[in-house]
C-alpha cells in the first residue's frame, strides 16, 4: 500500500498562535480517515495545508506523492473538496455553479455540460440545474456541492461536514455514496462532529486538539489501547441488583460488573466469559433476554480520548453538557 | 507566482462566472449605472441647456474668471456665443468621466475577494487548480474590462448629449475633440488599472464588502479628487501631452500591479479570511 497522505512535522500559525502544531501521520490510499475535534482544533486548516491553500511554516507532507506547497496546482487537480458551506454563488444557477468549477478543472464546453447534467442528475437536482441556488434548502446546496466535489473524479477527496443540514434519509444517501467512493479505492477525509457517520466509515481516526494531533490509529486499535478486555452487556429486562453484581463480578474472567439501564455492563478478558457469566446469571433464577460482546464505537473512544486530553490539560471535557453538568454537581 | 504560461480558458471563465453574477446584482449594478447616467448624461444635459441660453453678460464673466484665463484663448477665438457651451461642456464637464473608471473599478474591485469571502464562496475557488497569478489576472480583468466598457459607454453618451443640447448653437460635432479621444481611448483604462492596482489587495484582505469598500474608500476618494480637480487643466494640454500623461499613468498602474501580484498568493488570502 502506497501512502495518499504523508505528514511530518506539519506546522502553521496565524497571528492567533498555533493552528496546526507538528502534525505528523500516514494514511495509506484507500482508507476514510475520520478528522475528529472541537471547534477550532485545526481540522480545517489542516485540509488547507494538504490541498496547498495554505503553506506550513514549518514541516512537511506528501499528498498523493507530491508536495502541497510546491505542487498545489497538481494536487488540486486530483483531489476534491466539500467545504462545510456549500459554497455556491447564490446568484447561479446549480448548473452554472458546477460549470464554473467543471471548466476550470480543464472540461471542455461539451464535456462539462454533459459531466454536470450527469451528475445533477444523479445527485437528484436535474430538475432545479436552472434555478438559482440561493432559493435551495441546506440539503439541496449539499447535494449540489457533492456533485461539484465530484465532477473530475477525484482520487482524494476532503469532505468538511458532509451531512450537516441533511434529513435522515439524505445523510442516509450521502454515508453509502462516502461507502462506494472508498470502496472504488478513493481516499476520503471525513471531518466532521457526527461521530456516528464516521464510526461507519473511517478505517481510521485523528484527534486533534488545539492544532496537535493527540490520537491517531484505528478505532479498534485505539480502544485498546484506552481499555484492555472486552465489554458486554447482559439484558435482565431491570438494572442488575447488588446481588447479581456480586455474583457476575465472582466469574472467572469478569473484570468488572456495573449495573445499567436493564441490566449490567461488564469487562469481561475476553468473549469466551460471556457464556459462563450468563450461566451464573441465570444460576440466579434471573431471566436474560439478551447478552452480546460490545465493541467501544468511534464515539466511546473520542470521548475517552477527549477526556484524557481535559485532565491532562485541567480542562472540562468537550462531551458537551454532561461533563460540564458533572462539574457542577461535583 | 510561477512561471507557466497564463490558462486563458481559465482566466476567461472566471471573467465571464463574475460578471454573469454582476449582473444579476442589483446592489452592484444600480451604482455602475446611475452614477455615469447622472454625471455623463443629466448632468451636461441641464448644465448645456443653461449655458446655451446664458445672457452674453455671464459669459463674459465666466471667461473673466481666473479658472479659465488659462484656456480662455482658443475658446476666444469661437464665434461669441458658441464660447460658454465649449467652456461648460467641452473643458469643464468632459473630464469628470475619468471618475466613471475609478467608481466602476472601485466597486467590482470590492466584489472580487471579499464579495467572494461574505458569499462563503472563496474556498471553493482557492481548492480549484488555478494558480495564483491567473486568480489576480482574472479577478483585475472582472474589474477592468466593465469599468472601461461603461467608460466607453458612457463618453459615447456624453459625446451624443453635448452635441444635441449644444446643436442650436454650435449647429456642428464638437465632441469628440482630439483631447477628449485620447483621454477617454488612452487615459481613462490607465486610471481604471491604477485603481484596481490598489483595491485588489485591499479587497484580498477584507473580510467583507462593506470593509472592502470602506477601505477602497480611503484609498480610491483622493484619487477621485485628483481626477476632478486636474483633469480640467489636461484638457489644456495639446493631445501629445495627454498622451504623455497617459503613458506616466500607464506605467503606475502596470508598477503597482506587478507589484501587487507578487504579494498575492493563495495562502494570504485564505489567512486573511
Amino acid at each position: 500500500m502506497t501512502a495518499a497522505i504523508r505528514t511530518e512535522g506539519l506546522t502553521r500559525g496565524f497571528r492567533s498562535g498555533l493552528a496546526v502544531d507538528g502534525l505528523t501521520f500516514e494514511l495509506e490510499a484507500g482508507q476514510v480517515l475520520a478528522l475528529l475535534g472541537p471547534n477550532g482544533a485545526g481540522k480545517t486548516t489542516t485540509v488547507r495545508l494538504l490541498d496547498g491553500v495554505l503553506l506550513p511554516h514549518a514541516g512537511r507532507s506528501l499528498v498523493l506523492g507530491l508536495d502541497p506547497a510546491v505542487d498545489g496546482d497538481a494536487i488540486r487537480r486530483r483531489t476534491g473538496v466539500l467545504t462545510e458551506n456549500a459554497g455556491l454563488d447564490d446568484r447561479l444557477t446549480s448548473r452554472e455553479n458546477l460549470l464554473y468549477v467543471a471548466r476550470l478543472r480543464g472540461f471542455t464546453r461539451s464535456a462539462a455540460t454533459r459531466r454536470v447534467d450527469e451528475l445533477l442528475e444523479r445527485f437528484g437536482m436535474a430538475d432545479r440545474r436552472d434555478d438559482l441556488t440561493g432559493g435551495f434548502s441546506t440539503g439541496q446546496r449539499k447535494r449540489v456541492a457533492l456533485a461539484r466535489a465530484l465532477l473530475h473524479d477525484p482520487e482524494l477527496l476532503f469532505l468538511d461536514e458532509p451531512t450537516s443540514g441533511l434529513d435522515p434519509a439524505g445523510t442516509r444517501d450521502v454515508i453509502a455514496l462516502i461507502d462506494q467512493l472508498a470502496a472504488e479505492g478513493r481516499t476520503v477525509v471525513l471531518a466532521t462532529h457526527f461521530l456516528g457517520e464516521a464510526g461507519r466509515l473511517a478505517d481510521r481516526m485523528a484527534v486533534l486538539h488545539k492544532g496537535r494531533l493527540r490520537a491517531f490509529g484505528a478505532p479498534d486499535e485505539l480502544a485498546a489501547q484506552l481499555w484492555s478486555g472486552v465489554g458486554a452487556e447482559l439484558d435482565f429486562g431491570a438494572a442488575a441488583d447488588a446481588a447479581t453484581v456480586a455474583a457476575l463480578a465472582d466469574v472467572p474472567g469478569v473484570r468488572s460488573v456495573h449495573p445499567h439501564g436493564d441490566g449490567a455492563r461488564l469487562v469481561l478478558d475476553d468473549r469466551e466469559v460471556l457464556p459462563r457469566a450468563v450461566a451464573a446469571a441465570v444460576g440466579r433464577g434471573l431471566a436474560v433476554y439478551g447478552a452480546a460482546t460490545r465493541r467501544p464505537t468511534l464515539e466511546d473512544v473520542y470521548f475517552a480520548i477527549e477526556r484524557r486530553i481535559a485532565e491532562e490539560e485541567g480542562e472540562i471535557a468537550t462531551d458537551g453538557f454532561t461533563a460540564r453538568l458533572a462539574e457542577v454537581a461535583s | 507566482m510561477n512561471r507557466t504560461r497564463v490558462d486563458w480558458v481559465a482566466v476567461r471563465t472566471i471573467v465571464g462566472r463574475d460578471i454573469r453574477a454582476v449582473r444579476r446584482s442589483k446592489a452592484i449594478t444600480l451604482p455602475m449605472i446611475l452614477v455615469p447616467t447622472v454625471l455623463l448624461i443629466l448632468l451636461p444635459m441641464a448644465i448645456g441647456v443653461l449655458a446655451r441660453n446664458a445672457p452674453t453678460s455671464q459669459v463674459e464673466n465666466a471667461l473673466g474668471s481666473s479658472l479659465v484665463q488659462g484656456i480662455a484663448q482658443p475658446i476666444l477665438s469661437l464665434p461669441e456665443r458658441e464660447r460658454l457651451v465649449v467652456l461648460v461642456l467641452g473643458y469643464l464637464l468632459s473630464p469628470l468621466l475619468l471618475v466613471i473608471p475609478l467608481m466602476v473599478s472601485a466597486v467590482l474591485a470590492a466584489d472580487a475577494f471579499a464579495g467572494e469571502k461574505e458569499r462563503r464562496t472563496l474556498e471553493v475557488v482557492l481548492h480549484l487548480p488555478i494558480s495564483d497569478r491567473d486568480l489576480f489576472l482574472a479577478k483585475v480583468l472582472t474589474a477592468l474590462l466593465p469599468a472601461v466598457a461603461i467608460t466607453w459607454l458612457g463618453s459615447a453618451l456624453y459625446a451624443v448629449v453635448c452635441n444635441v443640447v449644444a446643436w442650436p448653437v454650435m449647429h456642428r460635432v464638437f465632441v469628440p475633440f482630439a483631447q477628449f479621444g485620447v483621454v477617454v481611448v488612452w487615459l481613462a483604462p490607465a486610471v481604471a488599472l491604477l485603481a484596481l492596482g490598489l483595491l485588489v489587495i485591499v479587497s484580498s484582505r477584507a473580510r467583507t464588502t462593506q470593509e472592502a469598500n470602506q477601505l477602497g474608500g480611503a484609498v480610491i476618494l483622493p484619487l477621485i479628487f485628483v481626477a476632478a480637480a486636474q483633469s480640467s487643466a489636461l484638457m489644456l494640454l495639446p493631445p501629445l501631452g495627454v498622451t504623455a500623461v497617459g503613458f506616466v499613468v500607464w506605467a503606475l498602474a502596470l508598477a503597482l500591479l506587478w507589484f501587487n501580484s507578487r504579494r498575492f498568493t493563495r495562502d494570504r488570502l485564505a489567512a486573511a479570511g
